[in-house]
């Protein structure tokens, strides 16, 4: 069974008026690693996505959840 | 935490470093063409010996930029910010893809080694210019790819 990590990362940050680089400066990592997670070229560690959830003030299950 | 100016040049510098390792991958690449040239050609003198030290050094500096990501000089909050978790992903995918290489490369000199002699030397300049340049060329798209969405 194929499964796939995809996130709602791009319309939550969105909806917090935040740009790809604030939610990096929030978060304390690069555009680049916010960038690919939100195009879902790269699944982040649990770790990074708690630090996302808590930037976003929402439940990790709520940005990441399985696309099967 | 880092600033917005520290993310940016971070990200500045990530850009040039994903359009610089597939470029002296190349350079690299070119330059042992020239190597086994002259090897052919002139056998063991002492501009080869020269050829050879500058090979290695070349070699030791960009092993050391791809496992440490580079740009020594920069502040240690601008280096962290370019070790994120994607560039630590895409080396180790590098690196793989850089072993396989290596490991290929071995069993085809194995082969050679049946029907021509190679030397100790020879079989280590190619196992470390095939590994390593491939190393450099699977980051460096790794890394292009991932600036590309932005």
């Amino acid at each position: 069974m194929a499964e796939r990590l995809s996130n709602r990362l791009h319309d939550l940050r969105a909806e917090r008026e935040l740009t790809q680089a604030a939610l990096a400066e929030l978060v304390g990592v690069s555009r680049k690693t916010i960038n690919t997670v939100e195009n879902g070229v790269f699944v982040p560690s649990t770790l990074l996505a708690l630090k996302l959830a808590r930037a976003l003030g929402r439940p990790v299950e709520d940005i990441f959840f399985l696309d099967d | 935490m880092p600033t917005a100016d520290d993310i940016e040049t971070a990200d500045r510098l990530t850009r040039r470093r994903a359009r610089m390792l597939p470029v002296l991958a190349i350079i690299f690449l070119t330059q042992q063409a020239s190597y086994f040239a002259a090897v052919v050609e002139e056998g063991s003198r002492d501009v080869d010996h020269v050829k050879i030290g500058a090979w290695l050094i070349l070699s030791i500096v960009m092993l050391l930029a791809l496992t440490t990501g580079g740009f020594w000089f920069k502040p240690a909050r601008i280096r962290a910010l370019m070790d994120d978790e994607v560039t630590r992903a895409n080396r180790t995918e590098a690196f793989r893809i850089g072993f396989l290489v290596t490991m290929i490369a071995a069993i085809g000199l194995y082969f050679i080694t049946l029907f021509e002699p190679v030397s100790g030397r020879e079989a280590i300049h190619i196992l470390m210019t095939l590994g390593l340049a491939a190393a450099l060329l699977r980051f460096g798209f790794l890394e292009r790819r991932a600036l590309k969405y932005g």
